[in-house]
């Protein structure tokens, strides 16, 4: 009993401090006024969020016994398929992750040639400074 | 119960790894030297990627780590260098 209080709690602290990092990336997107700050800000964001998705499919420790990865290593055999169902986390939010992680390099790629075009542009990443130049 | 006991282990390493990401994330955020704050970008990259080997996604890990500690920060390292390195403060 006082072992499942206690691995709540500590798994309570872990996501508590990935909102943190959601709430700190959200504030460096929206109120830091430098366009590669903000780019930093939302690869962080996204990492985030990719962390939650993982979070969810997690499961717990089961009678001592730690959790497995979704792989199946044998050919699959009754009593092997409970034993998985029993035993291994879920393997959606990982095949769904695995795709955000790729489509967020691109957009962060894109991301980063925009940035360079707007320096040749206005001469500055300063997002105030652009919006006082105005084209 | 020493199998209760690793149970705790790996729950307090989690939330240490948590912890630590959120710290790396703050000095990312708050950093006026971008070259700094991309650094600290990695290196909470890097607490994410053994954090998702105790959440158990191995592929995860294998995907994440080359693209957001070696590809994002090289990328945006290039693009520092090609344009300005400094966050100018939010008075002037």
């Amino acid at each position: 009993m006082a072992v499942d209080f206690a691995g709540t709690y500590l798994l309570l602290v872990l996501l508590s401090s990935l909102l943190v990092n959601f709430v700190l990336s959200i504030y460096g997107i929206f109120f830091k006024p430098h366009f590669t700050k903000k780019v930093i800000a939302l690869t962080i964001l996204s990492d985030t969020l990719n962390t939650f998705a993982i979070y969810i499919g997690y499961r717990r420790w089961l009678e001592g016994v730690n959790p497995r990865p979704p792989v199946l290593t044998t050919t699959p055999t009754w009593e092997s398929i409970t034993e998985f169902s029993r035993r291994a986390v879920d393997p959606l939010p990982q095949a769904l992750v695995l795709t955000a992680v790729v489509i967020g390099l691109a957009v962060t790629l894109f991301l980063v040639f925009l940035g360079y075009i707007l320096y040749m542009h206005y001469g500055t990443l300063d997002m105030r400074e652009i919006r006082r130049l105005k084209g | 119960m020493s199998g209760m006991l690793a149970e705790l282990i790996i729950y307090l390493i989690m939330a240490v790894l948590g912890i630590m990401s959120t710290i790396a994330v703050y000095l990312a955020i708050k950093e006026r030297d971008l070259v700094k704050a991309v650094v600290y970008s990695a290196l909470q990259s890097s607490f994410y990627a053994v954090l998702y080997y105790f959440l158990m996604a191995p592929d995860i890990v294998l995907v994440y780590l080359p693209v957001a500690v070696g590809l994002v920060p090289g990328v945006l390292l290039i693009l520092i260098s090609k344009t300005e390195r400094w966050e100018k403060n939010e008075a002037s």
